[in-house]
């Protein structure tokens, strides 16, 4: 099946009758259920900004009192805040199960419908140490998040692939002497993995590109002499992939026999029908993709009513752009020696 | 007197630069060696192969016997040659008789389902794409060592010392593909 054949499959027809007849009554549910947290979230939201104003000014008029003006002020504040730190933990029992309970219904089905042979864990993740065994960000992050685990055999492809976001952190101390913390993400979207269709032993690196794209030929020199990466800069002669990829590998035979030319047009093919940063790694015969997104996949809005066709099929997308990996890179092909 | 310090420093500038020059022209040409035997690594692996080839179809393949003869005669010849050049000659011409055999087992639906050739079309094809990662490294080094020989200034110094251009590995005419084993599926 090609690529083309296997978006088709899940869009129109085949995605709106499974709409129509396993989801709607789970959305229809879930929705009443959403506008009963709405009413409750709003709800609290004004009890908490009443009790934030009164506590301010009754604070503020009791230190008026007592005749120091100033820590009024700080009083205020203080109770503003308080009353933010309520609404929040307020806020979070609320939608908590509700969030689960989406999840689990909504997400798990779509799941299922793009692939029978597909599992959803709403907890799970790709682990940090597979993560950073990729070698794709060598960084350590100081926080490591997951969630929304998929994973199955596509063919006869084993894959896995979830939510990430790692992050480092920074610390400052401004003009007072004031601790600032400051969290920088260090990636942030679906990590996939899979098992590749060639044995190799090696690590190879394939990293979105900038210096050759504004240098050319200055940027190529300036790469080889990367030495925060391990490994050689490798020069590929497909001229559309080595603009928009640099690529690092221990071994300048194996970076090409994983990068044949068809896998080349393959993966460029990929990253422009998914309008996001990639990197890629291949490491010790499996493949790796960090896909980048700003937002948070898979999680309903609460302000937005679930009947909303294009949010499903917001996920579907999300979701079928992952899955396709497979067939775009064509990682069912095992004619070689790994089956 | 810093006058002459000052032409005594040129001048070692000058050598310096020179013997930099000097080092990244062997430095290349070292690396062209050092690449081709790994392409040579894989040709002798396919090379060694064939005997298996020509013995798990000789039963079947009676009209190829033309063929079979051909490749076991070309691969003696690819055994004893040395240089660089005959090498490249010998792989451009065993190409398609190689690949006229692979194909024709299609053929011969009994051999085709052999698991044995079927293991062994595996390996034969993991060669070729071994084969072909290595001529690729292989025409990217002598690229580099290529745009030093002509390139300024260590043209100049190429000029002098006698380091010549290197030829790159050209595919045959007839163009290499792993060939596909099942289904009709597309090779890769």
């Amino acid at each position: 099946m090609t690529p083309i054949e296997n978006s088709e499959q899940y869009s129109d027809q085949s995605f709106d009758q499974y709409y129509e007849r396993d989801l709607f009554p789970h959305l229809q549910e879930l929705e009443e259920r959403r506008r009963q947290i709405v009413g409750r979230v709003t709800t609290a939201g004004f009890a908490a900004a009443l009790f934030s104003v009164v506590a301010a000014v009754a604070g503020v008029a009791y230190t008026n009192t007592l005749g120091a003006g100033l820590p009024g002020i700080f009083i205020g504040l203080f109770a503003l805040v308080l009353g933010g730190i309520i609404f929040a933990i307020l806020y979070h029992f609320m939608t908590k199960g509700y969030v689960a309970e989406f999840k689990e219904r909504v997400i798990g089905n779509v799941v299922r419908f793009v692939d029978p042979n597909l599992s959803y864990h709403q907890e799970g993740s790709i682990e940090e140490s597979v993560y950073m065994g990729s070698q794709i960000f060598p960084t350590r992050p100081d926080r490591y998040r997951g969630e929304d685990l998929v994973r199955g055999k596509i063919g006869q492809t084993a894959v896995e692939f979830s939510e990430v976001h790692s992050e480092y952190r920074t610390v400052s101390t401004d003009k007072d002497g004031k601790r600032q913390e400051q969290w920088h993400t260090i990636f942030r979207g679906i990590f996939f993995i899979a098992d590749f269709n060639k044995h190799f032993a090696g690590q190879t690196v394939v990293l979105p590109d900038v210096a050759e794209r504004m240098f050319g030929r200055l940027g190529q020199k300036l790469q080889s002499w990367n030495f925060a990466r391990q490994g050689e800069l490798v020069k590929l002669e497909d001229p559309e992939f080595e603009q928009r990829f640099v690529v690092y590998s221990d071994d300048q035979v194996e970076a090409r026999y994983i990068l044949s030319t068809s896998l080349m047009a393959r993966i460029v093919g990929f990253a422009n029908k998914s309008n996001n940063q990639i990197h890629l790694s291949f490491v010790a015969s499996k493949l790796y993709i960090a896909i980048s997104y700003q937002k948070n996949l898979f999680e309903p809005k609460l302000f937005q009513s679930l009947l909303d066709k294009r949010l499903l099929q917001e996920y579907l997308a999300d979701l079928s752009l992952a899955v396709e990996i497979v067939a775009d890179l064509n990682l069912n092909n095992r004619i070689w020696t790994k089956q | 007197m810093t006058l002459g310090m000052l032409v005594a420093a040129v001048i070692l500038v000058g050598l310096l630069i020179l013997v930099l020059m000097y080092n990244s022209l062997i430095g290349r040409r070292n690396s062209v060696d050092s690449v081709f035997a790994t392409v040579d690594v894989q040709l002798k692996k396919r090379y060694d192969l064939i005997p298996n080839l020509v013995a798990m179809v000789k039963g079947y393949m009676e009209h190829e016997k033309d063929l079979l003869e051909k490749l076991t005669a070309l691969r003696v010849k690819a055994l004893e040659s040395q240089s660089h050049d005959d090498k490249v000659e010998i792989d451009n011409q065993i190409a398609k008789p190689l690949q006229q055999i692979l194909l024709s087992v299609e053929n011969y639906p009994d051999l085709k389902a052999n698991q044995n050739m079927i293991h062994l079309q595996g390996t034969l094809n993991e060669i070729e794409e071994q084969i072909s990662a290595a001529r690729r490294a292989y025409n990217a080094s002598v690229l580099e060592y290529n745009n030093a020989v002509d390139m300024f200034p260590t043209n100049l110094l190429a000029g002098m010392m006698r380091f010549t251009r290197r030829r790159f590995f050209e595919m045959a005419a007839a163009e290499r593909e792993p060939v596909q084993i099942t289904f009709g599926s597309k090779g890769d």
